[in-house]
């Protein structure tokens, strides 16, 4: 066997094609014997120049690229795009756009949803990496319900182009309301049965807790959001700080990292992150029941500025000639911050769409947070900043 | 306690009177930073007490090439703008911050000693527009491959005809057709 | 006899040589016909089973069906073939028919139903999948490695006993024996991980070797333990020393003599569990660091040999267990009775019962591997050093207690099995087993309920999480 020998350390690659690196990642990893002395990352494999075709595209046309840019969470992504694009319009009085309200309840609705969908692929997936195959099993076969009510209502199971600019394609399917209200009274049950197989499970605790703890400071100078950042105890979310869309009309609890493995733990550490995504999923549901309960009911007429599902036709005109300048959008997705700073030029072709998500961020603190943690805590570390490549790479 | 934009561009420009304010038609304004004092402001903009500007959100980078002029028939230039997106989670305001350099020679002081994240998001610039970083660490490709040629974001790239010994073009596409032209 | 593995070669070779045969080649062959009986006849056949019904417990218990090959019909699939000429709805016909058929069209539709058809999917992509030996790998090693590993497994089973008519071999320190031969899956994994010129394999082997060498200690202790208690090494004798008259015969196991034994009943099924690379204890073959770990080069039925030294040594840990604690192939009701059967009839019957427990075993393996994530290599070695080898240790030197204070060594003559009993059996009356019990388990009871009480009260947030309180 070859053996490069530097000195006593193994340089491995764990390559593109890994069971743990949730994608194309390749991360090149020095280690001596089991314990990681540098790791470097080496991203770009799922590089598909979506920032390019954002300037060859029309604005309205973009929507799909933005389901691609982070697959798990295709509403979230959607939302960030399409409010991005409506807070660019709304700078000037002849292209700002008045959505209609319905379309903003069901906007929030299934951004929520969606985010339930995508913490059960990143917590089934961390579970899963640690070995434990039937509680990632359990996380999907729920996910399979909210998957069938987007294609109910979309026609897609991953890949939504739902929202658009001035609301929504279409209006929710008829008993689509009954149906998430069944679904997440099912959830709940669920998430309670997983909770008892997994979450207090001492293996489980001991693989995760004290592993690479990110201090506050340092996820925050790292560019470390959403989940990750709350997983620090640094108490910030976007949907209840700088609330966009309707959201300031929704009361939920954001819940931040607190050493919620005990004795063992340290703050910022890997059963934080997690603990902090079960929660969020419980807080989405809160916020899913109150906007089927305060959602105006349906119109039929497509721009109704109550029970309309969208201005289209303020859309396409404002559309054809946005205002000149410059936007930074930010949103709340699963993975943390997607914000798009678009650069318009006045005509209907973006002039630069920058995409700026979580994961790429959370990918920065690689260097720095690996050297010391064992090969498998690599494994755990990857799974607890839930990194989906798309969104890395874009 | 949250600052308004004129308040933040005072305090900077009290301490670095090279820098200017900049403004958009649709309403977005941003500090205008000369690239030798890039540095210096972010170190100001992240220690002030009352700015504490910790985190940096975006850094984004454009090709000024094809971009309007500001004013009818006035002047467009071809330079290259890093655009900073800061936020403070203290105090909850945002500021941006732009550093442009010319495309002749696009290089400009890293700011990864303030701001972590901002070692790959230069690495990206670098990459995507060629603006070279200097005091980074690591300024290499990180979404193209090491060997590739060119900088893609940028108004003029030319899209290569082949990479690794493979054509780029489809079954019928021309090297004169669609973005090849 | 010169060449003889018990009473049941002996019976057939002069069956055997009684019908012509000259008597040496009467005797090898009697020989060969029980050594090989047992493997070919019981392991093989578990070890194939073994793979779809762990499919089947997993898809269970995560909610979904598994593997259903065969659902779509084998009986349609043959009638299209050899029926090509008649229409559609003819073939269906006929295969409906055959379907209505008593015994054969019984099983065909279990195996629509079951999708019994994984079995031989399994088989066959075993054989036909590409056979290759990396380049720049080892290739003596790295085939050798898998003869290596079936060869641990199949040597420990010639100790292994089935009954005690049955067995192909009996030797006075079995149990030594068996200690001796289960390490050479240490070495055969490690083969696999160096000959297979790659850094996860090699990191595989690497992380085997360590783990099952630590869990080696654990298993020597609990092993001398239950031969210290039973008076003997020899595993006849173990079983024999926990024989009871009467309906209730269980009452004779091992595990229900003291709860310290008890106690090294679970250290030996996790030490055990570990042996296997099995369970929470997988992270050298399957943990999601790479695909296979040690085995991940091996394909086709390189890779089957692998599987079926893991699948032996599982059925093997746990007949043991069953050996040591659970009274061997010992029924648990009325073994008196059993025992007073003609002697084949008698063999027939044991080696159901301990085969049946030994798969009983395996089965609770399967449910702790799909249920218990893994552990982490240095959390591997700390459970097995600072945890498993003193409570082993400490079980050791209370029963050797328990011994000189409550128990009487009871002689040969009491004991039905005493041709295989080469030293008195340990025997506790009524009052010191219930003492035993209300002292020693009353101790260990005080002992986890302090560090229960010692530990830090769950978080409003998790007790909202597991349902404690509404949300």
């Amino acid at each position: 066997m070859n053996v490069e020998r530097e000195g006593d350390y193994i340089t491995l690659s764990m390559g593109p094609h890994h069971p743990a690196t949730h994608g194309v990642l390749r991360l090149e990893v020095t280690t001596d014997g089991e314990v990681i002395r540098a790791c470097k990352p080496d991203i770009g494999y799922l590089h598909r120049s979506i920032e390019k075709i954002g300037e060859c595209v029309e604005w309205y046309q973009f929507v799909p690229y933005t389901d691609r840019v982070d697959y798990v969470c295709s509403m979230n992504s959607n939302h960030a795009w399409v409010c991005a694009v409506e807070s660019l319009l709304s700078s000037s009085d002849e292209t700002r756009l008045a959505i209609p309200e319905r379309a903003e309840y069901i906007r929030i609705l299934f951004a929520e949803l969606n985010r339930i969908s995508s913490h059960m692929v990143g917590l089934g997936s961390m579970t899963m990496d640690m070995g434990a195959f039937t509680p990632f099993l359990h996380a999907l076969s729920q996910r399979e319900f909210i998957n069938d009510i987007f294609e109910k209502t979309c026609g897609a199971r991953l890949t939504y182009n739902y929202m658009c600019v001035g609301g929504l394609v279409r209006d929710l399917h008829a008993g689509a309301e009954d149906e998430i209200r069944a679904m997440l009274k099912g959830l709940e049950k669920a998430m309670i049965d997983f909770n008892r197989l997994i979450s207090s499970n001492n293996i489980f605790k001991a693989r995760l807790a004290g592993v690479a703890a990110v201090s506050p400071e340092d996820a925050i100078s790292y560019g470390l959001v959403g989940p990750n950042l709350r997983g620090s105890g640094v108490d910030f979310d976007l949907r209840r700080d700088k609330p966009y869309g309707i959201y300031e009309r929704f009361r939920f609890d954001v819940p931040v990292g607190k050493t919620y493995a005990g004795a063992d733990g340290r703050p910022g550490d890997c059963y934080d992150r997690y603990v902090v995504r079960l929660l969020e999923v419980l807080e989405s549901i809160r916020i899913c029941r109150q906007a089927l309960d305060q959602m105006p009911p349906a119109s039929g007429v497509e721009d109704d500025p109550v029970g309309g599902w969208c201005a289209a036709k303020a859309a396409q005109k404002a559309l054809r000639k946005p205002p000149v300048g410059e936007v930074y959008f930010r949103c709340e997705n699963p993975r943390g911050e997607t914000g798009y700073h678009i650069v318009s030029d006045g005509t209907k072709f973006p002039y630069r769409v920058k995409i700026r998500t979580g994961s790429f961020t959370a990918m920065s603190i690689f260097e720095k947070l690996v050297p010391g943690l064992m090969v498998a805590d690599l494994v755990a570390l990857i799974g607890s900043f839930d990194i989906v490549l798309p969104e890395v790479d874009r | 306690m949250a600052l308004s934009f004129d308040a933040i561009f005072a305090k900077v420009q009290v301490r670095f009177p090279s820098t200017s304010a900049g403004s958009a038609p649709n309403g977005a304004r941003w500090v205008e930073v000369p690239p030798p004092d890039a540095l210096e402001v972010a170190t100001f903009l992240k220690t002030d007490p009352d700015l504490a500007f910790d985190s940096l959100c975006c850094l984004s980078g454009i090709d000024l090439l094809k971009y309007p002029a500001a004013e009818k028939d006035g002047p467009t230039s071809d330079d290259l703008v890093c655009a900073y997106d800061l936020h403070s989670l203290e105090h909850r305001h945002e500021v941006r911050m732009k550093v442009r350099v010319p495309r002749a020679h696009p290089e400009t002081p890293s700011v990864e000693s303030v701001w972590g994240v901002a070692g790959y998001f230069e690495r990206e610039i670098f990459d995507l527009l060629g603006v070279e970083f200097q005091g980074h660490h690591d300024l290499r490709r990180i979404l193209t491959p090491q060997d590739w040629v060119g900088h893609p974001l940028r108004k003029d790239y030319v899209y290569p005809k082949a990479y690794g010994g493979v054509e780029l073009k489809r079954e019928g596409q021309t090297f004169e057709s669609g973005p090849y032209k | 006899m010169t060449i003889s593995v018990g009473p049941v070669s002996d019976s057939i070779a002069s069956w055997l040589s009684a019908n012509g045969l000259p008597v040496s080649i009467a005797e090898i062959l009697a020989v060969l016909l029980v050594c090989v009986l047992p493997v070919l006849g019981i392991v093989f056949p578990i070890a194939g089973v073994a793979q779809y019904f762990e499919r089947k417990i997993a898809a269970s218990m995560q909610r979904r069906k598994g593997p259903m090959v065969g659902a779509t019909g084998i009986v349609d699939l043959v009638a299209d073939m050899l029926l090509f000429w008649l229409p559609r709805w003819k073939r269906r016909a006929v295969a409906r028919r055959v379907e209505r058929l008593p015994v054969l069209g019984a099983l065909l539709r279990q195996v629509r139903q079951w999708g019994l058809g994984s079995m031989a999917a399994d088989g066959v992509k075993m054989f036909l999948k590409e056979d290759m030996v990396p380049g720049g790998a080892d290739r003596f090693l790295f085939r050798g490695s898998t003869y290596l590993a079936l060869t641990g497994a199949f040597l420990a089973f010639a100790v292994f006993p089935f009954s005690q008519w049955y067995h192909m071999g009996d030797p006075p320190v079995a149990a030594l024996y068996l200690g001796a031969v289960t390490g050479l899956v240490a070495v055969s994994v490690l083969e696999a991980g160096w000959s297979s010129n790659n850094k996860w394999s090699y990191f595989g082997g690497i992380r085997a070797v360590a783990m099952i060498v630590s869990y080696e200690t654990p298993i020597a202790l609990a092993i001398a333990t239950v031969c210290m208690w039973s008076g003997t090494m020899s595993l006849q004798g173990i079983i024999a020393a926990q024989y009871r008259p009467g309906w209730f015969s269980f009452s004779g196991w091992n595990l229900f003599q003291s709860p310290l034994l008890a106690l090294l009943a679970g250290v030996y099924y996790i030490a055990a569990l570990a042996e296997c690379n099995r369970a929470p204890f997988d992270l050298s073959e399957g943990e999601s660091e790479l695909v296979g770990g040690f085995h991940t080069e091996y394909s086709g039925l390189r890779w089957g040999l692998f599987f079926i030294a893991e699948y032996s040594d599982m059925l093997l840990v746990g007949g043991i267990f069953a050996t040591l604690f659970l009274g061997g192939f010992q029924s648990p009701i009325g073994e008196q009775w059993i025992v007073s059967l003609p002697p084949f009839a008698e063999a027939v019957v044991h080696t159901l019962i301990a085969v049946a427990k030994a798969v009983a075993s395996v089965g609770f393996m399967m449910w702790i591997r799909w249920t218990l994530p893994r552990f982490r290599i240095d959390q591997v070695m700390k459970l097995a050093w600072t945890k498993l080898v003193p409570l082993a240790l400490f079980c050791l030197f209370g029963l050797a207690l328990t011994q000189l204070v409550a128990a009487q060594r009871v002689g040969v003559e009491q004991v039905v099995y005493g041709r295989y009993l080469s030293a008195p059996v340990v025997r506790m009356d009524f009052f010191s087993w219930v003492a035993s019990w209300v002292v020693v388990g009353g101790a260990i009871a005080v002992v986890v309920w302090m560090a229960k009480s010692s530990a830090p009260i769950q978080s409003p947030e998790m007790r909202r999480l597991l349902g404690k309180e509404p949300a």
